[in-house]
């Protein structure tokens, strides 16, 4: 089943054609390594990260209870965050915590419903990604 | 009893650098990093194309690539998937 030709060392996949040998590897072999950042260095700087409701390029938009951007002045939807969230402050709101002075709790379901919808390349996502991980 | 069915996140959501061997991959939906050696970004591209259990998986890559024969090709590669599903980066389908 071998051809000789590809009995190469390495582990190149960008032409699968050519069959590179892989290796499955021993069981008790670890192929993944999480970077997981130090944490304790940089708790503090996930706390203070921040998360703009809405994002910058939505300025203006309102924030219906289930976290979506919409016109000013929807019905039942509440008026953009006056400053940025912080990351603690996020933090609390998606735990259902109180809700930062000033912030009343429709406000503070939708901003956390927000949060969550946060994607990959918007304005808050790291800052949210930073939040979910295991400390 | 067929085995777990295992799935991967679709390859728009990975970013990728290879380097020297090993492939460095960030993980959009977790905002997480890892490094990897092969089979693992293999099996990852496997799997970004459709959930597989771990024959078929195993078919797929003796399809792609000469696989080195060994002993216990199956718990290995099952062995890998726990790594990846520990990870994140697999789940159960």
């Amino acid at each position: 089943m071998k051809n000789p030709r590809d009995d190469r060392q390495g582990p190149e996949i960008r032409e699968p054609s050519r069959r590179h040998v892989l290796a499955l590897g021993a069981a008790a072999a670890s192929t993944v390594v999480t970077i997981k950042p130090a944490m304790a260095q940089t708790a503090a700087s996930v706390l203070n990260c921040q998360i703009p409701v809405p994002a910058p390029e939505a300025a203006g938009s309102y924030v219906a209870s289930d976290g979506s951007l919409v016109p000013p002045g929807t019905p039942g939807a509440v008026p953009p965050a006056m400053r940025p969230l912080t990351g603690e402050e996020a933090k609390q709101l998606l735990r259902g915590g109180p809700a930062p002075a000033g912030m009343d709790s429709q406000a503070a379901q939708a901003y956390a419903n927000y949060i969550r919808r946060l994607q990959a390349g918007m304005s808050g996502f790291t800052c949210y990604a930073s939040l979910q991980m295991p400390r | 009893m067929p085995g777990s069915r295992y799935a991967a996140d679709a390859p728009h959501l990975l970013r990728k650098v290879e380097l020297d061997g090993l492939t460095a991959l960030f993980h959009l939906p977790s905002g997480t990093t890892h490094i990897l050696a092969p089979p693992a970004p293999e099996i990852l591209a496997v799997l970004g194309e459709g959930p597989a259990d771990a024959d078929t998986l195993l078919d797929a890559l003796r399809s792609r690539y000469a696989l080195v024969e060994q002993e216990g090709e199956r718990s290995a590669l099952l062995a890998r998937l726990a790594e990846l599903e520990a990870a994140g980066l697999v789940q159960r389908a």
